[in-house]
């Protein structure tokens, strides 16, 4: 985490550009630039600014945004149900599309199941993500007025509403999501399904639901598990695109609009808390595999 | 006789009763009521009128703040939170503002002279335009309750037009606020005078304000910024999107019922699209290379005017402007067509002459050798990168060397600021309602003009207060600026913003919008 917090801090500062300066507007000559400068602690030598970096972190203390006017950890607190929420939906459609496809298309290797549901994941790998998103904008809500455009609701104040807005990004971020997913399930039914133990069961006469389902599957899982704890973990770090073209008020959009106004506190927040969050998903995906594969025993 | 008499009254009363109604029917149509929803591209800085002169920031303070003037529709100075107009010594050095009685701020609190005093100072202190004021002035004192003088060092033309100015305006705040946040750190609690007060404030998600109730509207007719301001709406909703196609979707479909600063592309779209005013907001910017006075090859002034003759700007407008005739307008006047006061009709000015040999002729004049000129822009906002590229392909037609430096917005505005690291830098220039206030004339903006010529014209101009007089040495200014070339003036660019048919008084010839005096007709 130093390594992490360290780096990111030396990258924002030493690309060029200069919070102040956006903050002031377009007509703010050089002494007002300097004064506020000042003001912020950003005349300082850069290894002063680390330390009292570090100092505050020591504290949990995140700084405070230079645009945003309050502290970090409050800025990154009401982002994070939008982007949460984002990524809880846009994982289940992932999964909902990615799992099954790959299952099937893996079982049925070579069979027009297997073509086309790989053509189809090879155009959720290929289609850029704001193609899909402002297309399914322009067919669904304003051709067909079925979806709002964009937005963010609370699912917490109206379910409903919430549901209406993350519809469109849940599907078009969860389809790209999906292609991966689906790519790792079916090379990996692929595999399985050549082992000894799949011909066993096979000339013990099962079923071949029973065969791919219980056998297969369960053995298939372990990579694809590592392949949608990576997913989340993207996904937690913000999607930024789809926040930008949905307009939700996530972590990935904070993270862009901080880096274009050089707000250098917030940028080391959110990835200082995305550098965390993949440590906790590694961890939980450790966990998960061992509930899934017995064999798989941590000393 | 008497018939006919009577038949021509009767006919004169049916006219004058037609017309009458004819030109009140909004009057008679005006609903209370409802929510606006405005999409704008972001979150401002701050709501600190005094501490930016960013856009954005100017067009939301401006419902929650007043200033003791405002700016009529020809961008002349008209009371606000002034009773009138300010009573001058015959000096010409003392300015004494009667304050309007029982006006209340939103916190319920009454608006006084100690209020004022307090408010100017802070502006004075930290403001571009107060700044530039407060050069002149020598104190700012309360009289009494309702009476506040400003003494000047020097006699100057700059006093009312800077009061009134929208951008980084002298805002009236509550004296406990200014003496809370010091004029160097942003204020984070928003009190004014205005027809909105703030209700909440949700970074990315929106801002809310709503109807303040105790306002007391002038009684003059609304005119420009200032006059009679009513709120009809109940609420007006903030809500930044990003995304300029977003913005045009949502507008489409009615879930903005105003959106502002739009890709110049979705023009056609939008006229066709049911249900939606696309509407060319006029004046924008106009566009400008800035050059770098300072040091580097641009401190050549051959070399400045070889780049206004080489370029041809009638295509690249509109190139710039997606091809639409009605959104960018040929013109040398250094201010706009719009601010008609200060809008100049010289002839002859060297501009828009695309002279290639000229060109050339200046480039050997000026001994330049091919070295390569730092052309610094930004694909943040595309008109800049666009204009950027198309004169890099024209002057270097006529012989230049350009190294088109494509950088991100927070960069350039970082660069800028050192000489050493450009030699030409794009951007816009807004409208400036006083001819001192051209910042691209003086020597403490990015690009240095300092031409002794120029300081002196526009020393002049602060000093002197005749406005014909002014006007002939603001004319003298235009000659002398197509001379010296401090940058270079490029044509006209319009805006785009669109609202739903169903939102009314929206006045619509202002540069930034104003949504007091709308209603919703639904």
């Amino acid at each position: 985490m130093l390594v992490v917090v360290t780096v990111v801090f030396l990258l924002i500062h030493l690309i060029p550009g200069d919070p102040v300066a956006v903050i002031l507007g377009p007509e703010a000559n050089a002494q007002q630039i300097e004064d506020a400068r000042r003001e912020l602690g950003l005349d300082r030598p850069l290894h002063e600014q680390l330390l009292r970096f570090y100092a505050r972190l020591l504290r949990g203390d995140l700084g405070r945004s230079y645009f945003l006017d309050r502290p970090v950890t409050q800025a990154l607190w009401e982002r994070a149900e939008p982007t949460l929420v984002l990524m809880a939906a846009a994982l289940f459609v992932a999964v909902l599309i990615g799992v099954p496809s790959g299952i099937v298309a893996g079982a049925y290797q070579g069979s027009w199941w297997d073509r086309g549901l790989m053509t189809l994941a090879l155009l959720g790998v290929c289609v850029p993500g704001f193609w899909l998103s402002l297309n399914f904008i322009y067919l669904f809500s304003v051709r067909l007025g079925w979806l709002p455009v964009a937005g963010y609701a609370s699912v917490f104040q109206d379910p409903v509403a919430a549901a209406r807005y993350m519809l469109l990004p849940a599907v078009s971020l969860g389809f790209n999501q999906s292609a991966l997913i689906a790519r790792i399930a079916r090379s990996c039914m692929i595999e399985v399904l050549r082992q000894d133990y799949i011909r066993t069961a096979r000339a013990k006469g099962l079923a071949e639901r029973s065969v791919i389902f219980l056998h297969a599957f369960r053995n298939a899982l372990v990579p694809v598990v590592t392949v949608i704890g990576i997913t989340t973990a993207i996904l937690i770090g913000g999607a930024v695109v789809t926040e930008i073209v949905f307009n939700i008020p996530g972590l990935g959009r904070l993270i862009i609009s901080a880096i274009l106004r050089r707000d250098y506190p917030v940028v080391q927040g959110v990835v200082l808390l995305t550098a965390a969050a993949y440590m906790l998903i590694n961890l939980m995906v450790d966990v998960v595999y061992a509930h899934i594969d017995p064999r798989i025993r941590y000393a | 006789m008497s018939h006919r008499k009577t038949a021509w009254a009767i006919l004169t009363l049916t006219v004058l009763a037609l017309c009458l109604t004819a030109s009140v029917p909004d009057a008679a149509a005006q609903k209370k009521g409802g929510v606006l929803k405005v999409g704008n591209l972001g979150e401002p800085p701050t709501l600190d009128a005094h501490w930016t002169t960013a856009t954005i920031t100017e067009v939301l303070a401006q419902h929650i703040y007043e200033g003791l003037y405002s700016l009529d529709a020809r961008s002349q100075p008209i009371p606000m939170l002034a009773e009138g107009m300010p009573a001058v010594s015959k000096d010409g050095l003392t300015y004494t503002f009667k304050l309007r009685q029982g006006i209340k701020f939103h916190n319920g609190k009454e608006m006084t002279s100690a209020d004022v005093v307090a408010s100017l100072n802070r502006w004075g202190a930290q403001s571009t335009y107060g700044k530039t004021l407060y050069a002149r002035v020598a104190e700012v004192r309360a009289v009494d309750k309702y009476t506040v003088e400003m003494k000047l060092k020097e006699k100057t033309a700059i006093v009312l037009i800077s009061l009134a100015i929208p951008n980084n305006a002298a805002a009236i705040y509550p004296k406990e606020i200014v003496d809370k946040f010091k004029p160097a750190e942003k204020a984070t609690e928003w009190v004014g005078t205005g027809p909105f007060k703030l209700v909440e404030w949700k970074p990315d998600r929106h801002i809310k304000m709503a109807r303040f109730d105790d306002y007391q509207p002038r009684k003059e007719a609304a005119s420009g910024y200032g006059g009679r301001k009513i709120a009809y709406v109940n609420e007006l909703l903030w809500i930044p999107v990003p995304d300029a196609a977003t913005r045009v979707a949502q507008i489409e479909t009615g879930e903005l019922d105003f959106a502002d600063d739009l890709d110049l592309n979705a023009y056609e779209r939008l006229k066709n699209s049911p249900g939606v005013q696309a509407i060319v907001a006029k004046p924008y910017y106009w566009l400008v290379a800035v050059f770098n006075k300072k040091e580097g090859l641009m401190t050549n002034q051959k070399l400045r005017q070889a780049w206004q003759a080489a370029l041809d700007m009638e295509p690249i407008m509109k190139n710039v402007a997606g091809g639409h005739r009605e959104l960018y307008r040929m013109d040398s006047s250094l201010a706009f067509a719009e601010n008609a006061p200060w809008h100049t009709k010289l002839q002859g000015l060297p501009w828009n002459e695309h002279d290639r040999d000229k060109a050339k002729r200046l480039l050997r004049e000026a001994g330049y050798k091919g070295e390569p000129i730092r052309f610094m822009t930004t694909q943040e906002y595309k008109w800049m990168y666009d204009f950027a590229l198309l004169s890099k392909q024209q002057l270097e037609d006529a012989g230049f060397t350009i190294d088109l430096q494509v950088v991100d917005w927070a960069t350039l505005v970082k660069r800028r600021n050192n000489s050493k690291e450009y030699d030409v830098f794009t951007t816009g220039m807004g409208n400036f309602y006083d001819p001192t206030h051209h910042i691209y004339l003086g020597p403490n903006w990015p690009g240095w003009t300092d031409d002794e010529e120029l300081n002196r014209l526009l020393a002049e101009l602060a000093r002197e207060g005749d406005y014909k007089k002014r006007f002939m040495l603001w004319e003298q200014v235009t000659r002398t600026f197509y001379d010296r070339v401090p940058v270079a003036r490029y044509g006209d660019l319009f805006g785009l913003r669109a609202m739903r048919g169903y939102v009314k008084g929206f006045d619509a010839t202002l540069m930034r919008p104003r949504f007091h005096n709308v209603w919703l007709d639904k």
